[in-house]
């Protein structure tokens, strides 16, 4: 590796002003950052930044524009932070190989898309290795699907770890066997289930509930321990903090692959995602020396991006999310990974609104990356406050498959229940293999074929097996399998057609899947609780598109509410909104604010008259705090909707604490090292008849309340002053 | 909290053998029933099973004594390390001041974590199922599962469904009631039961005859008819009068239940359906592989023998003492001194509807003061309506009102997730002085007797015996 002072990158310049006319219409656009958000397709995220251009038109004008531009021109202007920096990502995109680019530089980007559409493989991959994520992300953006798929199919990469993945004629796939509570017989069987659909050869790979060391490092010996006992070829990977695993790693643990996830500007790299460059080539550097497949990997690490993480966390310096997504693969680069796997579509409606928007990002990054040198796979995936779909999430699967996607995760039944979000099965990978004629890796294949997971026909094609589906195959008894299978959450049984679920299966899971999104879109219908009117406030989203659309706007206040509050001075203010689920709101408040309500007045608390406050996101908090000052702001809101219908009915109770005395405030911000800190929180989530049931929610809600007003805190240092008090009681 | 890894130890002294298990568990919700439970149970040391130590007519206590060092060395394992567990002794280890010797030696090294219950042979029979057949049974949903552990003194059985155990019962009938000398069939020792079954069947035989054939076959015989007759729930079999020495406890039966075996003539008889050789002629000095090898003739019994294959078998009691014998609260407890934890052998004085009116649960209360260590009421039935929990706390708080000494431990124990509320209403939210303690999502076990562990991570270990 490079090390950064070593990298040149040119001096940042002043933004010019790039024009041109189209008909009689002029368009002018100031700066690179400005031009290249304007050239893409229009997505949610990119609008919300004022960055996507209003019309088609516009958007073709500065195609036009980029078109026209050098790769020269591009590489003199490296994109700048906030303060005009280069920051550290920016620096490590400029590791290109210098002699390629030489050839290329006076290559307007038009001419460089031609190029690269005639060339075969070998130059596609020869040329890929010149490009900054800069460059990659404004070719992309000139490119229709058939050409995002054209290319990227040409720049097919591998990468061997324990095995050798990615190659042509492949399609591989990463098990994700993730559990709420890191349930290890819930992960067996997910496992199981996921090997004997002959998935999991890319990776065994678990998404922890919890990121303690304590709890990776069991995590990591159980995978291991799978791994073994199915003699499965593949490798193990448990997606904690880079610094876990480095710390489980010290300890001993089989940290085979190591995982961090990426994001394209050094603000949301270090202050999200508490990660610098200087971290990731250390660790990148310990795998080599300790981890356990030093002796025979070529590479170990492993990361995950996705377009909008940065513009969620308003970190993305100006630019737009194509363009931090190609910054993400030029970090990524740096490392030679393993795997790298893309998540767009995860964040939700901010960042992507509906199918042709996330299936045009997903194609968009699988071309930079494959470009770029990265053994890409895809995660085409959605929640279900956006508008994307299951049909739509197909059909990316489709196209991605037909460019040469490097593997897919298998989330068993498409439902992953830790995550509350919706990705590829092991039932759409085998569906893929079969349309596409692909297999998995070919020792992995060895293994299966052995099991009867997969049989060859006498024509050498690969055909399922008379185990195929089929998870008993692994257990050693009947009652093991039954333990197993009672542990695993939305699991609807192993019945399949073919490659696809038995259509009871199916209608089973849709049912859920819709009921969560009614959940979604329900208004919310609750005046009154016990006898007591609720008082409604507006937020700044004025429907539902715009509070889906925009969390900002859910919390905030209405402009003409705001100026109408004065100060209530109550000791609790309790806020109820329908957040990402009104139906959790009705099937929960009239069962648990009675009882808080009782609970409260028994200790004389100073109750502000209930709000409801319809679109509201959990920092309306501080608004409604901050307006009527209260010292307790409760807001109880519901969750997002997952894959279990009777969850769609989850609401969580957070616990706003307002530092308003300047003793408690220094505490605070000795506490939590944020000198600026205005708010505490606390949070109860979980809150329904298959979690924390509303009636006891109501004794647990007042109880957490009673402490934060007793110690004047909440959140950790809430807990902090707990243990203490605890540890001086005789 | 979820995440909590905790110990688990089975200690089970019977008339022939004792054995010991360790286990680790997960204390967590349960991902799909949101309940919390021991999760994801793995055994972490299991020796194999020895001899009880007997010395002339009692239990040799300096040998116990080293068992539970040998065993204690061997695992690892140090007192403090377990969360819970059980220990049960058994047949002729229960037999007078025996019983106390051993739970006093168990109770100096592992202290208050494992509750030692003697002769509660529903409590072993439950044990047993749990241990070997609660999987299984709720694999076949709807299908009755009759569970038969046969041990060195007595047959266990216990009929469940989905899981859950509906009936028990426990007969004389076992290996040991004619011990004889290894590879021979020179009989050592009669058991009174033993000696009542060859009077009844006209056969004379005393310590130093050899049991021959058609004598072997006699017992044999009679024992298979006994332990067709439990499964059928013949109450006349065992109302002649050798039919009652055998019983201890009657049993419903049930013909159309599947038939599985645990205990130690359990493990021998499926190590025998599945095709394995045996050990040679009396290896154990009793009758346990003739048995076996006689129930496995028998069309009745041995049905179910190679269609429903149930767990652990051999260790069924000892694993059911680690896995099934202690139950776990759930996280939101009413609970407002932890430091009166952990509460010993409180017996429970009601099972009252989760609707119970004023009078059932103020008698209730009543009963429980007269304890002077403390009770425990179980409240029965899911989630009231809305409302219910508060009419209910304040129905418990007038009764409460009303009774003395206010210091006595009150434990309720309900199913539903509700203590904290229940707690809070009933004590007008702490402000009542009371000694109640509220625990929630306790299974209904039907016992006379529970234990109160420490809390550990936010919940409680509760333990339950006497369930005759």
């Amino acid at each position: 590796m490079k090390p950064l002072p070593d990298i040149v990158v040119p001096d940042p310049r002043p933004d010019e002003i790039y024009a041109t006319t189209v008909l009689d219409r002029s368009f002018t656009f100031k700066g690179l950052k400005a031009l290249l958000g304007a050239a893409d397709v229009s997505k949610a995220g990119d609008r919300v930044a004022g960055l996507a251009a209003p019309d088609e038109v516009t958007r073709e004008a500065a195609r036009h524009i980029l078109a026209g531009l050098t790769l020269q021109h591009l590489y003199d202007r490296p994109l700048t932070d906030d303060k005009g920096r280069v920051d550290s990502v920016m620096r490590v995109n400029y590791d290109i190989d210098l002699e390629a680019f030489g050839s290329i530089a006076s290559m307007t980007l038009g001419a460089l898309k031609d190029h690269l559409l005639r060339s075969a493989p070998a130059e596609v991959k020869r040329v890929g290795g010149a490009l900054t994520g800069v460059m990659a992300a404004a070719l992309v953006k000139l490119m229709d699907v058939h050409e995002l798929v054209l290319v990227a199919r040409k720049a097919k990469r591998s990468a061997k770890a324990r095995t050798l993945l990615g190659l042509p004629g492949t399609l591989s796939s990463r098990l994700q066997p993730n559990h709420p509570s890191d349930n290890l017989d819930g992960i067996t069987m997910l496992v199981y289930a996921g090997l004997s659909m002959g998935s999991g050869d890319q990776l065994l790979g678990v998404n922890p509930a919890i990121d303690t060391v304590e709890n990776i490092g069991a995590l990591l010996r159980h995978l291991d321990k799978l791994r073994r006992t199915t003699g499965a070829p593949t490798q193990i990977c448990v997606l904690s903090h880079v610094k876990t695993q480095l710390a489980c790693l010290e300890r001993g643990d089989p940290v085979e692959i190591l995982f961090q996830s990426l994001a394209g500007t050094d603000r949301t790299l270090t202050e999200e995602f508490d990660v610098t460059v200087d971290l990731l080539d250390r660790a990148c550097v310990t795998m080599a020396e300790r981890g356990p497949l030093r002796d025979v990997a070529a590479t170990w690490m492993y990361f995950e991006t996705g377009q909008g993480s940065e513009l969620t966390y308003g970190k993305h310096n100006g630019m737009d999310m194509a363009v931090c997504e190609a910054l993400c693969y030029g970090l990524a680069r740096r490392y030679d990974p393993f795997m790298v796997n893309n998540v767009t579509g995860f964040i939700g409606p901010e960042t992507h609104l509906d199918n042709v928007e996330m299936i045009v990002s997903n194609l968009q990054d699988h071309c930079m990356a494959k470009l770029m040198g990265l053994p890409m796979g895809m995660a085409p995936c959605y929640t279900l406050h956006s508008k994307i779909t299951l049909e739509g999430q197909q059909m990316a699967t489709q196209l991605l498959t037909a460019a040469g996607c490097n593997y897919y995760m298998d989330v068993h039944l498409h439902t992953d229940r830790m995550l509350a979000y919706f990705d590829t099965s092991g039932h759409d990978d085998q569906t893929l293999r079969e349309v596409h004629g692909l297999k998995p890796a070919p020792e992995f294949l060895r293994w299966a074929m052995e099991r009867g997971i997969f049989e060859e026909a006498e024509d050498g094609t690969v055909l399922r097996g008379p185990h195929w589906g089929n998870p008993r195959l692994f257990c050693s008894s009947d009652a093991e399998y039954q333990r197993l299978l009672e542990s695993v959450p939305a699991a609807y049984g192993f019945d399949s057609a073919g490659p696809r679920p038995a259509d009871r299966v199916s209608r089973t899971l849709r049912a859920n899947l819709a009921v969560g999104r009614e959940a979604i879109y329900a208004d919310l219908r609750i005046d009154a609780v016990d006898g007591l009117t609720f008082r409604r406030f507006r937020t700044a989203a004025g429907d539902r598109e715009a509070h889906l659309n925009d969390p900002e706007l859910g919390s905030r206040l209405a402009d003409e509410l705001r100026t109408q509050l004065s100060p209530e001075r109550s000791d609790v203010q309790i806020v109820v909104s329908d957040g990402l689920s009104a139906e959790a709101i009705h099937h929960n408040v009239p069962a648990l604010l009675p009882v808080l309500l009782d609970g409260l007045r028994s200790r004389d608390c100073k109750i502000g008259p209930p709000i409801l406050a319809p679109f509201g996101r959990v920092k309306l908090a501080e608004a409604v705090g901050d307006a009527l000052q209260a010292k307790l702001t409760l807001v109880l809101i519901g969750e997002r909707p997952g894959g279990d219908a009777l969850a769609s009915r989850s609401m969580s109770a957070y616990f706003a604490y307002r530092l308003d005395d300047p003793q408690t405030r220094a505490e605070a911000a000795r506490f939590s090292g944020n000198p600026d800190v205005r708010y505490e929180y606390s949070v109860i989530s979980n809150i329904y008849a298959g979690g924390l049931p509303p009636v006891e929610a109501g004794s647990v809600v007042a109880e957490k309340i009673f402490d934060i007003l007793a110690h004047k805190a909440a959140g950790n240092r809430l807990e902090s002053l707990i243990a203490s008090d605890r540890k001086t009681r005789p | 909290m979820d995440r909590t890894a905790v110990h688990l130890i089975g200690l089970d002294f019977g008339s022939t053998t004792s054995s010991a298990l360790v286990a680790r568990a997960r204390v967590g919700h349960h991902g799909v029933t949101g309940r919390m439970e021991l999760e994801s149970p793995e055994i972490v040391y299991r020796p194999e099973p020895v001899f009880t130590p007997f010395r002339d007519d009692g239990i040799d206590a300096d040998a116990i004594d080293a068992l539970l060092d040998r065993w204690f060395a061997a695992s690892g394992f140090r007192p403090q390390d377990f969360f819970a567990g059980g220990t049960i002794i058994t047949g002729l280890a229960a037999l007078r001041d025996n019983a106390t010797i051993i739970a006093r030696a168990v109770g100096n090294r592992i202290g208050e974590a494992v509750v030692a219950t003697a002769d509660d042979p529903c409590l072993e029979s439950w044990l047993a199922f749990m241990g070997s057949c609660s999987t299984l049974s709720r694999l076949h949903p709807g299908r009755p599962i009759l569970n038969l552990d046969i041990g060195g003194g007595t047959t266990n059985p216990a009929l469940g469904l989905d899981g859950d155990v509906s009936a028990t019962g426990c007969h004389y009938i076992g290996a040991r009631h004619f011990q004889v000398r290894p590879g021979t069939y020179r009989l050592t020792s009669i058991s009174q039961q033993g000696r009542a079954l060859l009077q009844s069947l006209d056969l004379r035989r005393e310590v130093g005859d050899v049991l021959d054939e058609p004598a072997l076959a006699a017992v044999l015989d009679w024992y298979v008819a006994a332990l067709e007759a439990v499964v059928r729930g013949d109450s006349t079999f065992f109302a002649t009068s050798v039919g009652r020495t055998h019983e201890q406890v009657a049993f419903p039966g049930s013909t159309g239940a599947a038939i599985t075996f645990s205990g130690g003539v359990g493990e021998l008889l499926y190590r025998h359906a599945a095709g394995q050789p045996l050990p040679g002629t009396t290896h154990f000095g009793d009758l346990g592989i003739d048995l076996a090898l006689r129930i496995a003739r028998s069309p009745l019994l041995a049905r179910d023998l190679n269609a429903m294959v149930p767990e652990q078998r051999g260790r069924a009691t000892v694993y059911g003492l680690a896995l099934h014998s202690t139950e776990v609260s759930g996280t939101t407890l009413f609970l407002p001194d932890a430091g009166v934890l952990p509460l010993r052998d409180l017996p429970v004085v009601a099972r009252l509807p989760i609707g119970a009116g004023a009078a059932a649960i103020g008698d209730a209360i009543a009963l429980a003061r007269r304890h002077a260590r403390g009770a425990c009421i179980q409240f029965l039935g899911t989630m009231p309506a809305q409302d219910g929990v508060k009419r209910l706390g304040e129905r418990i708080a007038r009764a409460l009102g009303h009774a003395s000494p206010l210091d006595r431990p009150l434990v309720l124990l309900l199913e539903p997730n509700l203590g904290k509320t229940l707690g809070n209403y009933a004590t007008d939210w702490g402000r009542a002085r009371t000694s109640l303690i509220v625990v929630d999502e306790m299974p209904d076990r039907h016992a006379h007797f529970a234990n109160i562990g420490r809390p550990r991570d936010g919940v409680v270990p509760v333990s339950f015996y006497g369930m005759h």
